[in-house]
Parts: structure tokens; sequence; C-alpha cells
């Protein structure tokens, strides 16, 4: 477990203060978890709510750490060819015409022509294992997306950073890659794959933090407009008000909107403004229908 | 660790002295064992490693070791009321654990609490009663008359006995599911796509010239379902037989890789996957008995419908989903609620089946106004209250399937 000297991952601060300075707001649970999975060199499941930073997670620790970001979008029926790695076979079946005029070749050594390097077209979980220092931050996005074999194939390789391409060898990671898996939990992955990786579930942020978030990415917002749009979204993801809505508004959607009403030159947040601009917020028709009028009152009014 | 590190750390753990540490954290971690929380030794040792890594204040521990023991959204509320309990007051942990019933080997959550102990006694009683009722063979001397008779036998009209005997028939019925065309391929001489790796090694033998060229083609998947099961008193005699019947019908043995989910609606929605996932049709019966409370009770479809919507939307990912709706329409809910819900789930399943007991009456209209809206959302009623209708169940969903969406 060899650490970088100029590693901000020193501590769960470090890493919290670190994450910050790139954008990301995070908790003290998620940088723990972060933290541990730098540490003890373990991959890192994330679950959560669609729109809840798990993707810029990987964006912000990339940054931090200075390593590259590959990603690897997954989905039903994915293969390891498109995953892992692939053979150039256009690429070979000229090779191989072009070998039939020369004469004389054997077919033990016109196999090892065929299968250099030079041929082998690197999908993101090979380009990970071979990063070049100081290694790279691999991100396997909606896993719930991919299907049983490929959980299967994927522990294996979570387990050892190595595969093994029959026609050239064992090919091993020298940096390990750091791997973020995250998942909408649109299926149960499998118990294996959980064992595997640290757990972390990432929820709504709360006011405060959600306050610092839209004043950070948003700063041309006043701080009243700020605090009205954080007390609106957080009082819209709150009990008597989520159950309306099938799609509360992640992260993602209350900074579109701050930028939205900064672009409309909003000062204070009425019934109106919201009714026209509540596509940003709800991205569905039985949800901006939900926005009645009297909801409307509700969440405007001032808290006790 | 330094002087201070260390009496803050003794500050926080109560009594506990230093240099116990491990011993608290494996006694923390079979805590977790019993409640459900799938724990074992290397998650042990990873956590106890964690913990040098983080330090001990005690918002960083429960953090450290949430990430590490916990894998699932559901056991978070678990984990952290045991930690609190555990790591504030041992001997309150212990009540919470005592009365899980920690004799049996498969744990159950402290949520259930006291039900718990219903159930796991009922699962007991039913395992005894399974083995009487196993002694009741299909007498061989049964006349072929009694048995035509039994298969066209509405199930509310057979006494005890017949009920029993057809309780073990409906298990045989066969039911061939549809299956989709999926995204993995498989190795087949009828295949429309190349398999180029393979190909190519075969013609870099046969000196570069591709002679051979091996083919894949898609292979074929059972589809997903979701069994949505009334449970109202009208309905009482035919879940039973209709549970079972799906029960084995699908099960794992003859079917892998098949998803399947089932829920009861009542008065609130209920999942049933738990009990559906035991092997024995008598135990997984026994389960649904512990876990469902409003057996018996009036119907409100719109009200489970939403409920479905909310929670369990997952399960529809797809379009491929089956949806089985079996009901009498008898609703005590709301319309528009219900007809809002049934469009939604007609927009994300595959084919939509109303399995309707009253088909058993000759003159039977869907004129209730439940009974309307889900006749016509659905893109099919089919019977289900004799065991002839049962059988020609796979044939319909069959036909169903290949008929195109015209039925709107």
């Amino acid at each position: 477990m060899k650490k970088n000297e100029k590693s901000p991952v020193e501590s769960i601060d470090a890493l919290m203060a670190a994450l910050r300075e790139q954008g990301y707001f995070a908790d003290r649970r998620l940088a723990t978890a972060v933290f541990l999975a730098l540490r003890l060199q373990r991959p890192l499941l994330l679950e959560g709510e669609p729109g809840v930073g798990k993707t810029a997670l990987a964006q912000a620790l990339s940054a931090v750490l200075a390593r590259e970001l590959i990603r690897l979008q997954c989905y039903d029926g994915m293969e390891q060819r498109e995953a892992l790695y692939e053979w150039n076979y256009a690429a070979q079946l000229l090779h191989l015409r072009a070998a039939e005029l020369r004469s004389g070749t054997g077919v033990e050594a016109l196999e090892q022509e065929l299968y250099q390097a030079r041929y082998l077209v690197r999908r993101p979980l090979l380009q990970a294992l071979q990063a070049p220092a100081p290694g790279a931050v691999l991100l396997i996005d909606e896993v719930d997306r991919a299907d049983e074999p490929f959980e299967a194939f994927l522990l294996e390789y979570l387990g050892e950073y190595q595969v093994s391409i029959p026609e050239l060898g064992v090919i091993r990671a020298q940096l390990p890659p750091v791997t973020l898996l995250t998942s909408n939990r649109t299926r149960d992955l499998h118990d294996a794959v959980r064992r595997r990786c640290l757990y972390h579930w990432l929820d709504y942020p709360e006011r405060e933090r959600e306050l610092a978030i839209v004043q950070a990415k948003v700063p041309e917002a006043g701080k009243a407009l700020t605090e009205q749009i954080a007390n609106f979204v957080a009082r819209l993801r709150s009990r008597p008000f989520a159950d309306a809505f099938e799609r509360t508004p992640g992260i993602a959607e209350s900074v579109e909107w701050a930028k939205a009403l900064v672009a409309l030159d909003a000062l204070v947040i009425d019934p109106e403004l919201v009714h026209e601009t509540a596509g940003i917020l709800f991205k569905q028709r039985e949800d901006v229908a939900a926005l009645t009028p009297e909801r409307l009152q509700q969440l405007l009014a001032p808290q006790a | 660790m330094s002087a201070a590190t260390e009496v803050q750390r003794a500050n926080w753990w109560g009594d506990a002295r230093s240099g116990k540490l491990p011993a608290n954290l494996l006694g923390f971690g079979r805590a977790l064992r019993r409640a459900g929380v799938p724990v074992d030794a290397e998650r042990l040792a990873l956590a106890q490693q964690s913990l040098v890594l983080t330090g001990m204040a005690k918002e960083d521990v429960a953090a450290a070791l949430e990430a590490v023991l916990v894998s699932r959204e559901q056991d978070l509320a678990v984990f952290r009321e045991l930690f609190a309990a555990y790591f504030r007051d041992p001997k309150l942990a212990q009540q919470l654990l005592g009365q899980l019933l920690p004799r049996s080997p498969e744990a159950a959550r402290p949520r259930h609490g006291p039900r718990v102990q219903e159930a796991l006694s009922a699962i007991r009683a039913a395992g005894q009663q399974g083995e009487a009722r196993d002694e009741t063979r299909l007498d061989a001397a049964m006349s072929a008359s009694e048995r035509r008779r039994l298969q066209h036998a509405d199930f509310e009209q057979l006494s005890a006995s017949e009920y029993r005997l057809v309780q073990q028939l409906v298990r045989d019925i066969r039911l061939p599911l549809p299956s989709y065309r999926s995204r993995r391929s498989e190795l087949h001489v009828s295949g429309t796509r190349v398999h180029w790796p393979a190909s190519l090694k075969a013609a870099a033998r046969s000196g570069g010239e591709l002679a051979q060229l091996r083919w894949l083609r898609r292979k074929q998947r059972p589809m997903p379902w979701l069994a949505l099961v009334d449970v109202s008193g009208s309905m009482e005699r035919y879940v039973r037989l209709l549970l079972a019947f799906l029960h084995q019908a699908s099960s794992p043995r003859l079917h892998p890789g098949l998803r399947r989910h089932v829920y009861s609606m009542g008065t609130s929605l209920r999942e049933l996957n738990s009990a559906f996932a035991l092997a024995d049709p008598d135990a997984m019966l026994a389960r649904i008995d512990a876990e469902i409370d409003d057996f018996g009770g009036g119907t409100r479809l719109g009200e489970c419908l939403a409920q479905l919507h909310r929670q369990a939307a997952r399960h529809l990912v797809g379009r491929r989903t089956l949806v089985l709706l079996v009901s009498d329409g008898l609703d005590t809910g709301e319309p528009q609620l219900l007809e809002r819900e049934l469009q939604w789930l007609g927009r994300h399943s595959a084919r939509m089946v109303w399995l309707n007991p009253l088909l058993r009456f000759d003159g039977y209209a869907p004129l209730a106004r439940g009974a309307a809206m889900l006749h016509r959302h659905t893109h099919a009623m089919l019977a289900v209250h004799n065991l002839e209708s049962l059988q020609q169940l796979a044939q319909h969903l069959a036909r169903l399937l290949q008929a195109g969406d015209h039925h709107r």
C-alpha cells in the first residue's frame, strides 16, 4: 500500500477540504467511506436516487487525486468485449490477406503475428489497469443495469485487478485503480459484489449542504435568493410533499434552477415564477401538474 | 495513540477499558449477524483495519463501520439502531436481540419484533402439518369420472378434503412461460451474427482462409413477471390455490434465470417475495399467512397500485414485465386513482393480464366500476376458477403475447 507523499488523503478532514476545493461538498460519512476506500484499496459502491451526486463524486475525486477518470457506462447485455478488450478484426483480416502474398510463413508464426498488442482494442476496464502513473479512477456507472453474467465477471476483476488475455498472457495492474461503482437500485446486486466493496448510501443533502453547493456553483445568485432556493427544495423533499411527486429534484436540478432564476433576474420566489420554471425541477408531466396552487402556497409559506 | 485520544475513547466506549476493542467489535459483529445483517470474519478484520485508519471519534467510527459492515440500504436502519444501542449500553442491545428468538439459524430483523416470533412458530407448526398432509395421497382407485369432475369443479364449491386434494394437483400443472430474446448471445449453427473471434481462430489454422464461419444467436430468457394478488374476503379460496400454482409453476428449478415478484393487495400493498423464495409451498403459504394481516378484508386497488408505483417501480424496468392482476374487480378505493395507476402500469409493462375468478359465472360481464376499469386497461381477462382453466392459462398467455398491441 504505497502512499503518495503529496496526497491529500492523509485524513478525513484533508479529503473533505480537497473535495470542497473541487466544488464537491461531501458530508463526513461520505468522506469517511471514500477515505477508507482509498486507504484500504477497496472499491466503493455508491447507491442512491438519481441526481444525488454519485458521478460528480468520481469527477471530483479524480481531480483531487490528479488521476485520469475512466468511465464505463453499463447497460443490459454488456459483454466482455465492450468492457474489457476486443481484437481489431478488420485489421487482422487485412494482415491475413497481406500475409498470403508472403510465402513460407508457418501457421504458428502467422498466429503470433495476428495477436499482437497493436491489434488489441482496449476498453475501459483494461485501460484502467494499464493507466500510466499515478493510475486511474475507474467509474463503473449504473452497474445495476448490467446483468448477472457481467457481475460475475466484474467480481473476478475487482478481486485481483488482473486479466488474462489468452493470446497475450496475464496483464496485471501496476497501480490498482481507485474504483467507484454506482447503482440506481433498479435491480438488487449480487451479494458477492457487495461483499467485495465498501458501501455508502447517498441521500439528498440537508438544507445547509444544499445551500453551500448552490452558493459555490452559482455565485451570482444573491445570498437571499440562494436561501430561498435551499428552503424551497428542502421542503419539496420532505415528507408531506415528497409523496405527491414521482421524482423529487436532485442537486443537479436545484443548481440548474438557481441558474435559471439568475437568468430571469428574480429576487424573490413567488408561485408564478415557480410555475413558469417548473420544467427545470420536474421532468414529468404528472409532477408538474401536481404542483397545484394550494401546494405551492404551502411550500412557500414561511416556516415556523 | 496519544493520551488524549485514549481518554476520548474510554469516555464514549463507556466502561470498556482500552485493549477491549477487538472483543467489542466482535460482539457487535455477532449482534449484527443475529439481526440479519450479513457480516463475516473477513469484514470484521477489515473493520478493525479501518478503525486504525480513522481514529476513534464516535462519528468516524460509526461511519467507518457502516461503510465496511453494511452492504444494503435495508440494513442501514438496523445498523444505526444497533450501533446506538450497543455502544451506549450493551445490555440494551442484549434485550433487543433477546426478542428475536436467536435459536433458529435464519435470523430476522428487529423491526418485525414480536411478529417474527409468531412467524417462526407458524413455520414450525406448518412444517409439522405439511408432513401430515403429504400422507393424503392421490387415491389410485379414483375413477376417471371423479377426476374429470375435479378438473372442472369450481374451487369455491370443493369440500375440505377435495380442496386439499386439489391443492396437491395444482402443483403439478406445468406453465411454460413466455420468453424474450435477451441481449446475450450463444454459439449456434442457426445464428444470424458472425462470431469473429472463433471464425478467425479457425481461419488462422487454415492458412488465412475463412473456411468456416461460426455463428451467434440471441439467447431466450423467460419474461419477468409481476403478480399482484387481491387478498380480499371474496377471493380467499382462490388466492391460496393460485399462489401455490404460481409458486410451483415458476420455481427456479424449472425456469432458471426467471425474475418473479409477488405482491398482495388488500387495504395496503405487501411484499411476498421472501415467502416465494421458500422452496416448500406449504411453508410459503404459512409464511404468507403470518405476514399478511389484512387477509379477508376489503380491497383498495388504487391505493395499492399507487404504493407499488412509489416503492417497487424498479421491477418494471424495460417494458418486458408480464403483469398478472389476480382480482375479482370489487374495489372499495378511489376510482380516479385506480384509473391513473392502471394507465401508468400499462405504459410500463409488456402485457397486463387480469385473472378473474368471477368468470366461473356463465353470464359474467365486468359491470362493477373497478371491474370495468380493469377490463378496459388490461390486455386480456382470463379465467382461473378451476384446474382446467389453469391448464389453459399457458396457452392463453402464449397467444396473448404473440398478438400485437391492438387491444387499445
